[in-house]
């Protein structure tokens, strides 16, 4: 017990540790799968400018804007490093605010799809706040479930948490962007379960979720939302319709085989049978293109990952890191089962990306400062265990 | 605690560390990630085969070939139709939502230059599925077709298509023999679609375009073709079956000819006034026919390019009925040049020979009713040659009382009357030859005595088509044989090879002794020379030929009929008038002819026949006279009615 104290005040003084000492903290496997994952990410740029007719490197193309987003999100990576992580902890309250003045600026001026407002266009790029949100959501949460250590048993912390997260939540929900608010739901479940939190509380308030659904159901879904889920039951009753794109994506992963038909030689996304592949549906021209190998190396990238995140969470001493990286660990996995789940059709259409692979610059920003901040309580924490 | 270095007890975890919790979670991602790699092996590696097809399915698309539509030449080889390359718009209505479809058939109406109805009803009659193409708008400009083709997400589920489309040089001169190709209706795809027809397809809709329909379309290919999801052709990925090439025609028209025959139809109706007419040139000798035109007609150019609801509405609307070949599908009474019919008979049969005189008067009395001689005064005594040179009545009246009505239509039918010819036109009608039983039959009752005097003079029942009646008379001057009217000679396929070469076709010899016809050859001579045709007997060449009035409709306020004229004539092989011959009587009495004409002039309330007037015209450009023997003053317009 007492050895805690000393070594808290061994992170303290970090700086004056050798760069050596940084380095074997520094999770080079993280580093790794994110950079092998973020290459199939590019591959698939790579092969759906070519689909599209266009030079790969033609200006504008999927696969420059990857690069471009590639690079920058390499540098948030390396800076969030640096940046000593429990600036975040003091900077709590501001960064909150910061969300939700970004959500509610999506929604005043934002672009989308449909009369829905996502995207926000900075210096020529679209970016889509809600994703860089989600990794304010963890900071926040884990700032606050940090704060609660001792008294994670009670009630209250699962309010406390709740309360926080509503605003962020409720901004989300009004863009209307469903999916990025179910996960930020899988965040705040991940965080407070692996945070200790009550299991009968938490089980009550799934229950309430549950007999929450009729409700949302019928007035807060909008109806393309409805006919995306219900879709998902019956892909073929409307074949032209909403159950086209998980048809048509089922038919480009199941024509894919062991080994796929090679890179660039997708013909579900080359004719346009799956019209938004550049967006949800990229594992779909994925597994078409790579095969059932290709696919299968993904997904155990991917549990790799989340392996290492959940490591970086254990071997925190800081309450607020093992938080973080519940909350980054939960965020990963939801968002690779749902999408993956879509595409495979056994999860309905609700518009989440997958990490590194969705063509997407803020999704691959927000998981490289996610992982970036990781990496920062990692090299804070004195030596390497695991 | 332990101070194990390694494992979950390393340190102080109870504060914010659950070991169980950790392990559940990272449980529960194996757990997620084992689903989602069996789920992929289901679909990737058990179902592979089935997708694999569904994929193949959703690009690869067999689509016919169109092959190469015949060409028709006429019968000296210059092209009448040619196939051009045209832009043609479609829409698959699968592909148009309906909450956007007033939208765009507004804007493809003002791009095309449309009535938005008609694209609506193209729509809504389209005979094929909702993923099948409906032609909208054919032979659209290229730029106008550029831009709808650039603007594909403003007009969803429009497509440019570059077809051929039919390039008629001779236009409207030929419409009525031609006839044009149009988009395939409901019905026809019915039938068809076995044969390879295609929804959007074309098909011939009328004249030999119609009737020789299978030849010249030759047989679609098939393909298979790579498609995106909008159904965008990318590529052939191969050629399953090549496309054969529709055979070509060869008419019996001949262009010239027909020009002559239209401009003297042409000059003769605009001075009388007239509506409808129709020429029709033959060869006697084979059944050929030279040409054939029936006014008003229609240029079928404006099929070929698609024609508007409103001009076709217009053509439809017509009370002259442009879009009917009158000159076969027509049947009027064949009034006195009818009078073959009751002369043939009544010397084969007998009942007169060629010197038995009857006494021609002012008129015959049949119970209490006066039969009148047109020029109510009469000729005296009168044999064949007067009678049918003079065209008497009551001459002709006796020999139909004395042939009745049963063997009369007898000889009528041997001359080809009530039955269709069976020329290789579609549309042709077979008129009416009365008999005893034909009236049971139609009307319940027996022929009264006084029908059976109409009938000899092809008024009453009696209807004929132009075309029967100059093939009636092309078989008088061929010595008795019937033939069946062709226009067209042969077939020939794609290198020029005959596939099926001309054939005089018999429809039957006439059952009289040749002796008979020369008589009435002679006689028919005897018209043009006793001058009841006026000054033809001027012409420098030898004509033989029947004028006829026919009485139609209903009497004026005056007690008088309208009337529709008719002249058919034929010429000997050597039409110059000898020293020898002064009157011809002997160039007739051959059986050479190779030149028949007939005029027929609908409701023509002229001074004189103007249906002389018109084929001496046509004599005089086909033969190359110099002089002029047309008699203006006889179209001029009068109810004159004696020149029967």
């Amino acid at each position: 017990m007492g050895a805690i104290n000393a070594r808290e005040a061994r992170i303290s003084d970090w700086g004056s540790r050798s760069i050596g000492t940084i380095w074997r903290a520094f999770d080079l496997q993280i580093a790794t799968y994110a950079v092998l994952l973020t290459s199939f990410g590019l591959a698939m740029a790579y092969s759906n400018s070519v689909a599209g007719g266009d030079g790969a490197l033609e200006t504008g193309s999927v696969f420059l804007r990857g690069l471009l987003w590639a690079s920058m999100a390499l540098v948030v990576f390396i800076v969030a490093t640096a940046f000593d992580y429990r600036w975040l902890r003091t900077l709590a309250w501001p960064l909150y605010a910061l969300q939700i003045g970004l959500l509610a600026v999506t929604l005043a001026i934002g672009s989308g799809v449909g009369g829905s407002s996502r995207w926000i266009s900075l210096l020529g790029l679209q970016f889509q706040f809600s994703e860089l949100a989600k990794i304010l959501m963890i900071v926040i949460l884990a700032n606050y479930l940090a704060s609660r250590r001792g008294r994670m048993d009670s009630l209250w912390s699962i309010l406390g948490a709740c309360v926080l997260a509503g605003p962020p939540w409720a901004l989300v929900l009004l863009q209307p962007d469903l999916g990025t608010s179910l996960v930020f739901g899988a965040i705040l479940v991940g965080m407070l379960f692996l945070g200790g939190a009550s299991l009968r509380w938490l089980g009550a308030m799934a229950l309430a979720v549950l007999s929450a659904l009729p409700f949302v159901w019928t007035y807060v879904l909008r109806d393309y939302q409805k006919e995306r889920l219900s879709s998902f039951i019956d892909p073929l009753s409307d074949i032209r319709g909403a159950g086209y794109q998980l048809y048509q994506s089922q038919i480009a992963v199941g024509s894919g085989g062991w080994f796929g038909k090679g890179l660039t030689n997708s013909t579900q996304n080359q004719l346009d049978f799956l019209p938004v592949q550049v967006t949800d549906f990229v594992f779909a021209i994925l597994a078409e293109e790579l095969g059932f190998i290709g696919g299968m190396v993904v997904i155990g990238l991917f549990i790799a990952l989340i392996w290492r995140v959940m490591a970086g969470g254990w071997r925190s001493r800081d309450p607020f890191g093992t938080m973080f990286a519940a909350g980054l660990a939960s965020m990963i996995a939801f968002q690779v089962f749902v999408n993956i789940g879509m595409v495979i059709g056994i999860m309905p259409i609700t518009g989440i990306p997958l990490p590194f692979i969705t063509h997407g610059g803020a999704s691959l920003i927000s998981i490289a400062a996610g992982l970036g901040i990781l990496q920062s309580i990692n090299i804070r924490q004195g030596r390497a265990e695991w | 605690m332990s101070t194990d270095t390694v494992g979950l007890t390393d340190r102080d975890t109870s504060d914010h560390r659950s070991p169980i919790r950790f392990v559940v979670f990272g449980l529960v991602v194996v757990i997620l990630g084992t689903i989602l790699g069996v789920r992929l092996f289901m679909l990737q590696v058990a179902s592979n085969r089935q997708f694999a097809t569904l994929a193949q399915a959703n690009r690869a698309v067999s689509q016919p070939i169109e092959s190469t539509r015949g060409v028709i030449y006429d019968r000296n080889g210059i092209a009448l139709v040619t196939n051009v390359p045209a832009y043609v718009v479609k829409i698959r209505p699968a592909d148009l939502p309906e909450e956007r479809r007033a939208e765009v058939v507004q804007r493809l109406a003002s791009l095309l230059d449309m009535d938005p109805a008609d694209i609506n009803v193209a729509i809504d009659a389209n005979p094929g599925s909702r993923f099948d193409l409906v032609r909208i708008a054919s032979d659209v400009d290229e730029k106008v077709a550029n831009f709808i083709a650039e603007s594909r997400l403003d007009l969803p589920g429009t497509e440019i298509v570059v077809e051929s489309r039919r390039e008629y040089a001779t236009g409207a001169l030929l419409s009525q023999v031609m006839g044009y190709t149009g988009p395939i209706s409901r019905t026809q795809l019915d039938v068809l679609a076995s044969e390879g027809y295609l929804a959007d397809d074309l098909i011939g809709k009328a004249g030999v375009e119609s009737q020789y329909e299978s030849a010249l379309r030759g047989q679609y290919g098939v393909q298979l073709v790579e498609k995106d999801a909008s159904g965008r052709r990318i590529q052939v990925l191969q050629t399953v079956k090549e496309p054969v090439a529709g055979n070509s025609l060869d008419l019996t028209i001949d262009v010239k000819e027909q020009e002559y025959a239209e401009q003297a139809l042409k000059w003769g109706m605009s001075l009388a006034g007239l509506k409808r007419g129709v020429v029709i040139v033959m060869n006697p000798q084979t059944g050929e026919i030279l040409a054939m035109v029936s006014l008003p007609t229609y240029d079928d150019n404006l099929f070929a390019r698609g024609i508007s609801s409103a001009d076709y509405a217009a053509l439809l609307d017509n009370p002259d009925k442009p879009l009917t070949n009158h000159a076969i599908a027509g049947q009027f009474p064949p009034g006195s040049t009818y009078k073959l019919v009751a002369g043939t008979g009544a010397l084969a049969d007998k009942k007169i020979s060629r010197s038995t005189q009857l006494l021609t008067q002012a008129y015959l009395t049949l119970g209490s009713t006066k039969f009148y001689e047109w020029n109510r005064r009469g000729w005296g005594k009168c044999n064949i040659f007067c009678g049918f040179g003079h065209s008497s009545d009551t001459f002709f009246f006796q020999l139909s009382a004395m042939l009745g009505i049963d063997r009369l239509a007898y000889w009528a039918e041997q001359f080809g009357f009530g039955a269709r010819t069976g020329v290789d036109l579609p549309g042709e009608v077979k008129g009416t030859v009365p008999s005893n039983q034909w009236k049971l039959d139609t009307l319940g009752s027996e022929i009264y005595p006084g029908e059976v005097f109409q009938a000899g003079i092809g008024q009453g029942y009696d209807v004929v088509t132009p075309l029967q009646l100059i093939n009636a008379y092309a078989a008088l001057a061929n010595g008795g044989t019937l033939y069946q009217p062709q226009v067209v000679r042969d077939i020939k396929d794609a290198n020029g090879q005959i596939v099926r070469a001309f054939q005089p076709q018999v429809i039957r010899k006439v059952d009289v002794d040749p002796s008979v016809l020369e008589t009435m050859r002679q006689a028919a001579r005897n018209v043009v020379v006793i001058r009841h045709t006026y000054n033809l007997a001027d012409l420098p060449i030898v004509v033989a030929g029947k004028s006829g009035t026919a009485e139609f409709g209903t009497r004026d306020a005056e007690g008088r009929l309208p009337f529709h004229s008719w002249f058919v004539a034929f010429v000997p092989k050597d039409p110059t008038v000898s020293a020898k011959d002064p009157n011809g009587m002997k160039a007739v009495s051959g059986t050479d002819s190779e030149l028949a004409v007939l005029a027929f002039a609908y409701d023509s309330r002229t001074k004189g026949n103007a249906a002389t007037e018109i084929v001496k015209y046509y004599l005089q450009l086909h033969y190359g006279i110099k002089k002029d023997y047309r008699n203006f003053d006889l179209l001029k317009r009068g109810n004159f009615y004696q020149s029967n």
